[in-house]
């Protein structure tokens, strides 16, 4: 860290703005953690195991890796529910 | 007052932007290095059955691929998984945010 970056100097407004942009970024750093869990599990699903000959998709690769987000999605969707309704007691 | 160093000069505005610069950057490497971990272990798994003492053109060519095969379907993946995000936080409500926070939790 650059020891001239002194954040004390900083406005008020400096420091919302910041804070807002930070807000963002830690967002989408959250959302990248996912999709790289997704797509590991996916790849092991729909690519490891056949042989592998070309870099691009073939179309029943592509359709298995959106289908395996859609169904992962309702799973989730679905633990989620089940646990609400387990929570809520009807 | 310094005459050495720009220190005591930088300015509330370029502390912000050189901050944000750094946090930008940080989350780029660390999103690259997941991807590269990812790929190696993938790959490897794929590529690589049986080790031997130096990898064959065959390995070589299923380990280039693979990897390109593998960002290809992280755009899939990223694009399908953002859309059904989307999708669920409208029937939700509206309300983004929450629902993104929370993830598949994987």
């Amino acid at each position: 860290m650059d020891p001239q970056l002194d954040i004390s100097k900083l406005t008020d407004a400096d420091k919302q703005e910041l804070q807002q942009h930070l807000a963002n970024e830690t967002q989408k750093a959250s959302i990248q953690q996912n999709v790289h869990a997704l797509n590991d599990t996916c790849f092991k699903k729909c690519i490891v195991g056949k042989s592998i000959t070309s870099g691009t998709l073939d179309r029943s690769e592509e359709a298995c890796a959106a289908n395996c987000v859609e169904r992962w999605m309702d799973m989730q969707m679905g633990v989620l529910q089940k646990l609400g309704s387990m929570r809520g007691g009807h | 007052m310094s005459f050495l160093g720009s220190g005591s000069s930088k300015s509330s505005e370029d502390i912000k932007t050189s901050l944000l610069q750094q946090v930008q950057q940080e989350a780029a490497m660390t999103n690259a290095r997941a991807l590269i971990g990812k790929i190696n272990e993938n790959c490897f798994d794929a590529c690589i059955p049986a080790p031997g003492s130096s990898l064959s053109s065959k390995e070589n060519s299923c380990l280039s691929s693979c990897m390109e095969k593998y960002i290809n379907m992280w755009n899939v993946t990223s694009r399908t998984y953002m859309r059904r995000m989307a999708e669920e936080s409208k029937k939700m409500g509206g309300d983004a945010t929450s629902l993104a926070d929370m993830g598949p939790g994987l």
